[in-house]
């Protein structure tokens, strides 16, 4: 539950549903809200139905996680978003929500905020027949699987949490937008995403209005429909000029430099490093390293050692298998402190 | 309390330095002009484990209570909001390519910036400054905290 400090500033829990939109302005529709919220708007739970396939990035990430070349060839659009997480493959089959509060109404830990903000979305997901629970981690899950994308941020003086059910899923297009260096490493991250992400087709229309109630409930405001206010209006055309910009695009650069990091859902990873000519790529689940093998022309006295890592560190604990890959040399202590930072990232 | 440390609870603090009671930022005084700004050890546990920091280009001018930066842990992001005014003229490489760093030595290899000032003499008003101000304070944002949930007992 959200704090009990919550004031009830606007009285009300307004909610927009935007229907199909841009991949634009499925982003800034929604940004514009939080910053109203911000400036006084009432707490807002949005809803917006992307009307074509896109690419989008969360604010502090790359550009160069994403294989751009690819996705202009299929004309995908990629704009950088204001909350968090890595790239990710949106289109029409996805239904996504926000919840968008005051800053001051979230708990000021942020793992405690999402939990409170997305606690009443697993509450709608079991209301429309889906099994679905808040794991350890913070995700939205049917057993080990992830059924919903959730990102959050501050945006000025507003919190706002994203979410989505998914109603189709195309694991071969998740894993084909991201920048990956081998086909090999991509078909790693395309068997973990089947693995652990599952799509729930839930009615929509049922969806839309359980979140409705769930987050009426918990915030303890009586939901009104509503739209933007003028303010917020001006405002998504000022964030159609910013996301649809370079700069805003590439604020955040850097280039992977012989290290790719794909987190699958919390607590599930892929890192692939540059051994030598070739790569090792490894894959962890809930804080073990569940495959990991060669690929590509890494060097034969790398290659000997490495036959011994493979077999060694396979099933491993995360730290167990760093301490056994730091005594492999420089490139042993390299794939440690990747894959150290790969379960980091993956939390 | 010891030489430049008090320890409140669990918590070794360093009171060589003022602190950002809103944000939970130290500001350390390096020369007449520049300051040297981390997080406090409430900072990081609140903030949980950090996944990538984003910092102000160098030269960037910062108003105090602007972002200098962004943080991001658990798919969460949120601003670093500067706690004094002043140009952005050194960023920690350390903390950039490996945001842990901040939460395991935060006073020390897990800086976030430098800002060069003239407003800290107007702008000391926000801040906290002296062992038993810095002690109480602190104090009582644990126990605040214990009683809303934000950590455990």
């Amino acid at each position: 539950m959200l704090p009990a400090r919550m004031e009830q500033a606007g009285g009300i829990l307004r909610v927009i549903d935007f229907g199909e939109a841009s991949p634009l302005r499925s982003q800034t529709l929604w940004h514009a809200v939080a910053y109203g919220v911000s400036r006084g708007a009432p707490a807002t739970l949005s809803f917006v139905r992307p009307a074509a396939p896109y690419v989008s990035i969360g604010r502090t990430r790359s550009p160069w996680e994403v294989d751009l070349a690819y996705c202009g060839r299929a004309g995908l659009p990629v704009y950088r978003r204001m909350v968090g997480g890595g790239p990710v493959y949106l289109d029409p089959r996805q239904l996504f929500f926000q919840i968008t509060v005051p800053a001051r109404w979230a708990p000021p830990a942020r793992q405690q905020a999402l939990r409170a903000l997305l606690s009443p979305a697993v509450r709608a997901f079991q209301a429309v027949g889906v099994p679905a629970a808040l794991d350890s981690y913070g995700e939205v899950v049917v057993d080990d699987r992830k059924i919903s994308g959730h990102a959050g941020g501050q945006v000025e003086e507003a919190v706002v949490v994203v979410g989505n059910l998914i109603e189709e899923f195309c694991p071969e297009r998740a894993a084909r937008i991201l920048n990956l260096p081998h086909p090999r490493v991509r078909e790693e991250v395309e068997r973990r995403i089947r693995r652990y992400v599952l799509a729930t087709p839930a009615n929509p229309e049922g969806f839309k209005a359980a979140l409705t109630r769930s987050y009426a409930d918990a915030l303890g405001l009586p939901p009104q429909a509503g739209e933007l206010s003028a303010f917020e209006r001006a405002t998504v055309g000022e964030l159609d000029r910013l996301f649809g910009s370079r700069r805003w695009l590439w604020e955040v650069d850097g280039s992977p430099k012989g290290t790719w990091y794909v987190k699958v859902r919390a607590g599930v990873w892929v890192c692939a490093v540059q051994v030598g000519r070739g790569l090792v790529v490894a894959s962890g689940a809930a804080g073990r390293v569940v495959d990991v093998a060669p690929v590509g022309g890494i060097a034969p006295r790398a290659r000997d050692g490495l036959a011994g890592l493979v077999a060694g560190v396979k099933g491993a604990g995360i730290e167990e298998a760093v301490r056994r890959l730091q005594a492999w040399g420089e490139d042993g202590s390299r794939l440690a402190g990747a894959w150290s930072r790969a379960a980091a990232l993956a939390v | 309390m010891s030489g430049s440390t008090v320890r409140v609870g669990r918590y070794e603090l360093m009171v060589d330095r003022l602190y950002d009671p809103e944000h939970h930022l130290w500001v350390l005084p390096v020369s007449d002009t520049r300051v040297r700004v981390g997080f406090d050890p409430l900072g990081v546990e609140v903030n949980g484990t950090l996944a990538q920091l984003v910092l102000a280009p160098l030269g960037t001018v910062v108003r105090r209570g602007e972002a200098f930066g962004s943080l991001e842990a658990a798919k969460f992001v949120g601003p670093l909001v500067a706690p004094v005014s002043g140009r952005v003229v050194a960023q920690n490489p350390v903390a950039l390519s490996n945001p842990a760093r901040i939460e395991q030595d935060p006073y020390g290899e897990g800086w976030l910036v430098e800002l060069e000032t003239t407003e800290l003499p107007a702008e000391r008003a926000y801040l906290l400054e002296g062992a038993e101000r810095i002690a109480l304070w602190f104090r009582e944002r644990v126990e605040a905290y214990r009683r809303e949930g934000v950590l455990a007992e």
